[in-house]
């Protein structure tokens, strides 16, 4: 079993989280989509697995490299 | 003596040159996993190939050092890869810590003069404690060995330099990393002015090794480095791999390579990452793979200046500079790194004869008081003077967004050979919510009001507005944009000149 950091790309705030917990992703799944500069940035699967646990929560705001969730596969 | 004597004695001062620093100070960086100088050559070029220039050369100014400098701490030569011609300079850590001094500074300026005027690139295995201690001290220091080559940081780009900064770069290795046209970091290596403990001591306060000169540094704000690996031999690799994209020198044209199996099947995917939302946004890396060549486009400092991304790739086997916006970061917003970014790889792309696309979609430049600090209005003119500078073939592809100036620098109008739009392409002077804003200034506007005006802005933007005028020349299907671009980039050859552009910019400046 091997965890996975998702990091985020940008410096912003949560805007939707489209997963829960638990949910199995695909590579390349939306997982949540972050709001930076009036621009909607999407947050995918690097890897497949199991979302093990999401860190962060609509209106949250996000700093580049913050853990927004974890994946095990 | 007679002749066997004769040979044993060379014999026998060759490789005590070759043991470099000991058997002790070797076996102890093998067990930390890094390479010697030696094996960092080894490791690099065609089995075989390599001519060493300087072997027994030593310390010329500090007698005690004679027989503690095997080939005075920097290894010297030449030796192909992948069957071209390269020039290299690999430091020896383990002799004075590669500190420079009389004799290897000679060296290092015989294989620049050779690569130079030979027309070959040259290679710089940096790792370095800076200036020899006590040699560099004193007038005399000075005098014999610093400032007497009036051209060792001359930077005409004749043919292309790389370096790898692989442990401690102060002083020269420096130098050459900020000098070179392709640089790789391996993670744990510092790279900066002077040592953490002379910065220590210098200025009274506790210097972090990796806070002064460390990757994360160099990477993310300083920009100064294209590539970071955590090993040599990652190093090396990423180093033959950009040398594999770069003509020999600036009057050839870069080598062209088979167009892998797949290539053309990447282009019917674009319409799956673009977006259909305009304020959605999307990695341009992903559209520049289905674009280019499969698995050919290698990008340049992936984590600086993230509003523009750049990299070489090939398109139809032709080596090309891919200069893209990125929505991903600051919505595609052009700022001062990424002016500073996208203006040294065009200075390099025009130096080699590599030709440039430009894929826009740019709301304009990032604007305030942070990039005013950094002298954006400069740094934006930089970059415009190089695009308008830049004499290779220069084509642009509107994807989304293309506003104001930031229009111009991404090649809109005259700025580039040719200019093709997708469907998708918006083109104004401002983002019609800001533009609303300013011409219902102080105005009782009513939100239906500034609603409508806003529709008409946006209908007014379209691709084909500039079509009809004839401010794009073409509107293209984004599923076409490869094969369109393999057939401009046919169309626009520079074949008055056999391919070689006129490098007005080759002395530029290397930093920005």
């Amino acid at each position: 079993m091997a965890t996975t950091e998702v990091t985020s790309e940008v410096i912003g705030s949560v805007w939707k989280v489209e997963m829960s917990e638990g949910d199995s992703v695909a590579e390349g799944d939306l997982i949540m989509i972050l709001e930076s500069m009036k621009m909607e940035i999407p947050v995918e699967a690097p890897v497949a697995g199991t979302l093990k646990e999401i860190l962060v929560k609509p209106e949250d705001s996000v700093e580049e490299d913050q853990v927004l969730c974890l994946i095990e596969s | 003596m007679n002749f066997d004597d004769m040979l044993a004695d060379l014999k026998a001062r060759e490789d005590k040159a070759r043991a470099m620093g000991g058997p002790e100070r070797l076996a102890k960086r093998e067990a930390q996993g890094l390479l010697n100088a030696r094996s960092r050559i080894d490791s690099f070029i065609d089995e075989g190939s390599w001519v060493e220039t300087g072997l027994l050369a030593i310390s010329s100014i500090v007698p005690e050092d004679r027989e503690k400098t095997p080939a005075d701490g920097k290894v010297a030569g030449f030796a192909k890869v992948d069957g071209r011609m390269v020039g290299v300079v690999a430091n020896d850590f383990t002799t004075k810590g590669a500190s420079s001094s009389a004799t290897n500074m000679k060296k290092i300026g015989h294989v620049k003069r050779v690569a130079t005027e030979r027309g070959f690139p040259l290679v710089f295995f940096g790792e370095s404690s800076g200036a020899r201690m006590p040699d560099n001290m004193g007038a005399k220091g000075m005098g014999v060995n610093l400032g007497s080559d009036p051209q060792q940081y001359v930077r005409n780009r004749e043919s292309p330099w790389a370096s790898a900064v692989l442990g401690q770069c102060y002083g020269s290795s420096a130098w050459y990393t900020c000098l070179a046209d392709f640089s790789v970091f391996r993670k744990g290596a510092i790279m900066a002015v002077a040592s953490p403990g002379l910065a220590s001591f210098a200025i009274g306060q506790k210097v972090d090794a990796e806070e002064l000169g460390g990757w994360k540094l160099h990477e993310r704000t300083t920009g100064l480095v294209d590539r970071v690996v955590d090993t040599d031999e990652e190093a090396i690799e990423t180093i033959k791999t950009w040398l594999s994209y770069m003509p020999s020198n600036c009057n050839e044209l870069p080598p062209e390579a088979p167009v892998p199996a797949g290539s053309d099947e990447g282009a019917a995917r674009i319409l799956d990452i673009l977006p259909d939302s305009r304020k959605r946004g999307y990695d341009v890396k992903k559209i520049i793979e289905c674009i280019a060549d499969k698995d050919s486009f290698f990008e340049f400092k992936p984590r600086f200046g993230r509003t523009i991304t750049v990299g070489l790739a090939r398109l139809g086997g032709k080596t090309v500079g891919f200069l893209a916006s990125n929505p991903m970061g600051k919505a595609g917003a052009l700022d001062v790194a990424g002016c500073e970014k996208a203006t040294r790889f065009t200075i390099m792309c025009d130096s080699f004869n590599i030709p440039l696309i430009l894929l826009v979609d740019t709301p304009g430049f990032v604007i305030g008081i942070e990039g005013e600090k950094q002298k954006a209005p400069g740094k934006i003119m930089n970059f415009m003077q190089a695009l308008q500078m830049c004499t290779v073939p220069k084509l642009s592809v509107i994807m989304r967004k293309t506003y104001g100036q930031a229009y111009l620098n991404m090649g809109g109008g005259r700025n580039s050979d040719d200019v093709a739009a997708w469907p998708t392409a918006e083109i104004s002077f401002m983002d019609p919510h800001f533009a609303t804003e300013i011409v219902t200034w102080g105005q009782d506007a009513s939100e239906e009001t500034k609603q409508a005006i806003r529709d008409q802005m946006e209908k007014d933007n379209s691709a084909y507005g500039l079509a009809e005028i004839y401010g794009v020349q073409a509107v293209i299907d984004p599923r076409e944009t490869r094969r369109y671009l393999i057939q401009q980039l046919e169309i626009h050859q520079l074949r008055l000149s056999g391919g070689i552009g006129k490098h007005r910019m080759s002395a530029w400046p290397t930093t920005y």
